[in-house]
């Protein structure tokens, strides 16, 4: 693959200094592409994307210009219209956002406006995450020197932080925050293209996906259609390496390059000696990849044909020194204490899987547990208001299908095998992070 | 009408619904039941919580929530009868939501008549694969002295929190927390306080919140739901009575679309406990000697009663409560007005027949486009399903006005006027403005008096009734006869009572009544009572006796008085109402009022009925028009609910904006509102739908002060 050899898009010219300023933004071509843009009609800036066919970079990898082409033009509608940037990343094991918005806040900035201009709206939101508090004074500078030097026109632009919900990464759940209420999703339809913020049709994009869009009027759109894995991998991702590998960082590569090579040749390989064990791909959300599946390509097909997905562009290493039976439990805490408490699978089921998953850990468990386990995750796939209850579910499911000999281990042995040996160095935080509301106390388990 | 329809095909039955009609709904049209906990019509859009009613829709792969879709013609949907997939969705949702539920049915009031229960009977797993400990919570918790919660058997269906926020907009009830550990709560744990808090305990389908007074008071099998009308205000509520071994145990609602929608305040819901009340009156009693007062037997209390008839010679005044049933009233009428010649009557407030030509169902309100509420004090303290009507317009897109804005109300389809306040002349002065805004006949126009009373208008329909004489005008009073409890409360009928040289008093309880009449006669409750009210919006209901009183009801002994004095007088409400029905409601049948009575509106209503002018607006002279107003929770019956006690109003002084801003008042600072030389200190309330220059104190806190009053800090 020529992998190395392609040039950063999305992170162009910051390979080595962050494009903080406008100036060196400018430097390297920043903001042009707006000046193209509003020469455009909305409708040509549409189309331009969809035939780019660039998708959703916050994981659903939907067509990023025919959700634009969803939202109601002036003329059918008498309401404003407006943009929500979803910058919530709160997914373990996913940073990419953060590393734009340091990196390249005005590349942001210059998306949001082209997007603005391309469904006609005046008003643009920016939901960062609570802890991205940097991230934000970046940002926000960015906003106030990009609006100093005129270039909003008559668009806002409202950088609006969360309050520490993962839940807010929702695209409805984050509406219902941004409107001041509590943080839980809302049943779709309507989706929010129709009634987004304040009953208003919203087009809600990532903030890769939002960066992308100068990306694709640079190059132009049938030569973004090119890169990465045509026709519906196109363009490059800001994949997030971390876990235990040597080199973990934000690496903009086209989609396609595989999971080993992401590991291997960029990242160094495992560290300390070990020996890999599981990949975490697209985020902590779904599926593990276990070390035989490493050469698959990082394309949406590709991974899609083994079940697996590339979500938000996430490689996480997880070596041999992991319990497998530790690492599922540590996701199931993890969205346990992130569920909404919004509808009853989720809410409930998360809990329980948690329970399940620690009387495996402490050997209290038998054969008819994990048969329990697994029926408990069927019984939440499909079944949720929004995608967090799967969420939990899928990669639990996935640990014990693809690692069950180790959960066997685990019923053989009267709890788990590894004793003080493992860990989940450099995968979470510890349960305990939790200062005031400890996971483990919190849900009462 | 045919293009409207859609055709859906539910387990394989076709069924032609309006477009757009929910999918629970069109279920039911064809037979089938979706089974929901969450799903709630009248709270709104759906939230699509709980996942109960999950089904199978053709051409999509995941079972989706029925209660968020709507009916689109082509539909084919399989529900948990037809469909595996749905039937272990559902399975799956019940089973989550009995991981962590206590299973306490036998202990919990809502067994036997629990959603959760029933549901579980027919859709649930038999047995449960929860080996662990389940979550655990303090409980029961009271959220005010009125309601409990326990979370442990909620299932956070939202139901509670949606009314709090979506219907009464109080905003008051919320959930805490995330996942598991979401919880039920008030804002800052305050006790959940306003009009129509008991709600929630009907809208939870499982026993997490529970009236407080019910609590361990009765199993379904041992209670009966006694169909009738709440006698509290105005509205006239349609409820069921739960009624075990002969006393009322709780209140429901019994949804009368017209006119509760299936909603009631607290005061209707939680008040009935004055029934028991201790210092309840049981026994007829005399006054012997100067201040000595002893039960008496009823045959000395019917003899005494005769004797003082016919002491006054035909100067008998009787004070009206206008809680009095029509039959009731109607009774008292012929006794005194046909047996005694006595013709005076004190009504307890003003009754016109002005509004009979814009008469219109209260459901009307929530598709006005305009709402004016004129006359100072809010809906929801004279009439509080009114408020809740109000707020439903709001949200439908209606404009809510304060002040008459003729040209609103001419640019409007469909405008409402509704007079909730004093200066209503019993609802000729709203009539005057509806008359000339010519909403004489236009369609979903109409206009509404709210009356102090339950039963004003009948009452003073069935003494007019009674006979055709008018009252000659007497010098002094013979005898006052005080009609029930309102009327025993209220200070003009103490002055005349001062007056007058002896009175007889009916009353329900020994603090109102004894001491200052001469022979006290038990009185008895709307629960008590078979007859009919007319609500406020003119409309005939029917009450069920609930409860068997402590004493023969008031027909009882008006009929056997009546006999001494040569008048026939039924004893039983039906019998006497046929009589009456004859000359006011047209012959109709006591049987035919009906369970959810029709509004019927009153045959040949003028449309112009003369209406004194309307009192001049208040000048500005730097002062402030004070509007004292009876608050919902305040009364004789309400003084005896201990439930009801942390609702009584503040004392306090409500200000429009402008005006405490004037005065540099902020919000809940203490100030002095003074009159003439009297003053009261009361805290500042600022409340939004006051109009600038007057200013608003419950009648209880408002001591001596009248007219024209100033605030300041």
């Amino acid at each position: 693959m020529a992998a190395e050899a392609s040039p950063a898009l999305v992170l162009g010219g910051a390979e080595e200094q962050p494009l903080r300023d406008l100036a060196s933004y400018r430097a390297v071509g920043g903001y042009a592409q707006l000046e193209r843009a509003r020469a455009m009609t909305p409708q040509q800036v549409i189309e331009e994307l969809i035939a780019s066919n660039l998708r959703g970079r916050g994981g659903a990898f939907f067509p990023t210009g025919r959700k634009a082409s969803f939202i109601p033009t002036p003329d059918k509608i008498a309401k404003p219209v407006y943009i929500t940037v979803n910058a919530d990343e709160s997914e373990p094991g996913t940073f990419k956002d953060r590393e734009i918005m340091l990196r390249v806040p005005h590349r942001l900035v210059e998306g949001c406006l082209i997007a603005a201009h391309a469904i006609q709206s005046r008003s643009v939101f920016i939901y960062i995450r609570g802890e991205y508090s940097t991230e934000y004074d970046v940002l926000q500078a960015a906003v106030g020197e990009a609006q100093g030097a005129g270039l909003l026109g008559d668009v806002s632009i409202v950088v609006h932080r969360g309050a520490g919900a993962y839940i807010c990464g929702e695209e409805t759940a984050l509406l219902e925050s941004l409107e001041g209420k509590r943080g839980q999703p809302r049943s779709k339809p309507p989706f929010p293209a129709i009634e987004g913020v304040y009953a208003s049709p919203t087009l809600i994009n990532n903030v890769e996906t939002i960066t992308t869009i100068p990306v694709v009027l640079q190059v132009g759109p049938a030569e973004f259609a090119k890169i990465g894995v045509p026709p519906d991998s196109t363009g490059t991702r800001v994949f997030c390496l971390s876990g235990n590998v040597v080199r973990p960082g934000a690496y903009e590569r086209p989609h396609g390059i595989t999971v080993r090579e992401l590991i291997y040749d960029i990242g160094g390989g495992i560290a300390d000696g070990r020996k890999l064990k599981a990949v975490m791909v697209g985020g902590s959300s779904f599926p593990v990849m276990t070390p035989d599946e490493i050469d698959t390509r990082l394309d949406a097909t590709s991974l899609g044909q083994r079940g697996l997905f590339i979500g938000s562009g996430v490689v996480t290493a997880i070596d041999d020194r992991a319990c497998i039976v530790q690492f599922a439990l540590r996701v199931a805490q993890f969205y346990m204490h992130e569920s909404c408490g919004k509808c009853t699978p989720c809410r409930v089921g998360t809990r329980w899987l948690v329970q399940l998953l620690r009387a495996v850990e402490n050997g209290s468990a038998t054969e008819h547990d994990l048969e329990l386990l697994l029926d408990v995750c069927d019984r939440i796939i499909g079944k949720c208001l929004c995608v967090l209850g799967d969420s939990a579910a899928m990669p639990v499911a996935s640990c014990v299908t693809k690692y069950r000999d180790e959960f066997h281990e685990h019923l053989a042995h009267g709890g788990c095998p590894f004793g003080a040996d493992s860990s989940l160095d450099r995968l979470f935080a510890p349960v305990d992070q939790h200062h005031l509301a400890p996971v483990a106390h919190e849900a009462g388990v | 009408m045919s293009n409207d329809l859609v055709r859906v095909t539910i387990d394989e039955r076709e069924v032609h619904v309006p477009k757009g009609t929910g999918l629970v709904e069109t279920a039911l049209a064809a037979g089938v039941e979706i089974p929901v906990f969450c799903y709630e019509p009248r709270l709104g859009a759906p939230v699509g919580a709980c996942r109960m009613c999950l089904v199978e829709l053709e051409g999509i792969p995941k079972l989706q929530a029925a209660c968020t879709l709507t009916a689109t013609d082509g539909m084919v949907v399989r529900t948990a009868r037809t469909s595996t997939k749905a039937a272990e969705g559902q399975n799956a949702t019940l089973e989550f939501i009995l991981v962590n539920h206590p299973l306490d049915c036998p202990v919990c009031d809502k067994g036997g008549e629990c959603p959760l229960q029933d549901l579980t009977f027919r859709y649930g797993p038999g047995n449960t694969r929860m080996s662990f400990e389940k979550l655990t919570f303090e409980k029961p918790i009271p959220i005010s002295p009125a309601i409990s919660l326990d979370r442990e058997r909620c299932i956070l269906c939202y139901r509670c929190t949606r009314f709090s926020e979506d219907v009464s907009e109080d905003g008051q009830l919320v959930a805490r927390n995330r996942g598991a550990m979401s919880v039920i709560t008030t804002f800052e744990d305050e006790p959940y306080s306003g009009p129509f808090t008991g709600n929630v305990t009907e809208l939870c389908p499982v026993g997490a919140l529970l009236p407080t007074q019910y609590r361990f008071e009765g199993r379904p099998w041992e209670i009966q739901n006694v169909p009738t009308v709440c006698g509290m205000c105005s509205v006239g509520c349609n409820v069921n009575a739960t009624v075990r071994e002969g006393k009322v145990k709780r209140i429901l609602s019994r949804n009368h679309p017209e006119i509760d929608e299936g909603w009631i305040c607290d005061k209707g819901r939680f008040g009935f406990t004055h029934l028991r009340s201790a210092d309840r009156i049981v026994d007829p009693i005399k006054r012997v000697r100067l201040r000595g007062f002893e039960p008496v037997s009823w045959d000395d209390a019917l003899d005494e009663a005769e004797r003082l008839l016919r002491a006054a010679r035909g100067r008998v005044v009787v004070a009206l409560s206008g809680s009095e049933t029509v039959e009731q009233a109607y009774a008292l009428a012929k006794l005194v007005r046909v047996g005694l010649g006595s013709h005076e009557a004190m009504l307890p407030e003003e009754v016109s027949h002005g509004l009979d030509a814009y008469g219109l169902p209260l459901s009307a309100i929530r598709d006005a486009q305009v709402v004016v509420v004129l006359g100072d004090v809010s809906v929801a303290e004279r009439a509080p399903i009114v408020d809740l009507w109000i707020r439903a317009a709001r949200r439908n897109g209606a404009r809510i006005l304060h002040e008459l804005d003729e040209q609103a109300v001419h640019d409007a389809d469909r405008s409402v006027l509704i007079w909730s306040g004093p200066g209503g002349r019993g609802g000729a002065t709203v009539a005057a403005h509806a008359e000339r805004l010519g909403l004489a006949g236009k369609p979903g126009c109409g206009a509404f008096y709210l009356p102090e009373t339950p039963n004003g208008r009948g009452a003073a329909d069935a003494w007019a009734a009674a006979s055709d004489e008018e009252p000659a005008q007497a010098e002094s009073v013979g005898l006052l006869i005080v009609s029930g409890d309102e009327a025993a409360n209220d200070p003009n009928v103490r002055a005349l009572a001062e007056k007058a040289e002896s009175v007889i008093a009916v009353s329900m309880f020994h603090g109102l009544a004894v001491g200052w009449a001469d022979l006290v006669l038990p009185g008895t409750s709307y629960l008590e009572r078979d007859g009919t009210y007319v609500n406020l919006e003119g409309r005939l209901q029917r009450l069920r006796r609930s409860a068997v009183p402590p004493a023969p009801d008031e027909l009882a002994w008006l009929s056997q008085l009546a006999s001494r004095f040569g008048v026939e007088l039924a004893p039983h409400a039906p019998s006497v109402f046929a009589e009456l029905s004859e000359r006011i409601y047209g012959g109709l049948a006591f049987g035919e009022v009906g369970e959810r009575a029709p509004l019927r509106g009153y045959a040949g209503a003028p449309a112009h009925v003369e209406a004194p002018p309307l009192p001049e607006p208040e000048a500005a002279r730097g002062g402030l028009r004070l509007v004292c107003y009876k608050p919902l929770f305040s009364g004789p019956a309400v003084e005896r609910v201990e439930e009801l006690q942390f609702q009584r109003p503040a004392a306090e002084v409500e200000l429009a904006r402008d005006d405490a801003k004037a005065r540099g008042i902020a919000n809940g600072q203490a100030v002095t509102v003074s009159h003439n030389g009297t003053s009261v200190q009361l805290r500042a309330r600022i409340a939004k739908d006051l109009r600038a220059g007057v200013v608003r104190i419950a009648r209880e806190h408002a001591g001596d002060l009248r007219g024209t009053v100033e605030v300041s800090a």
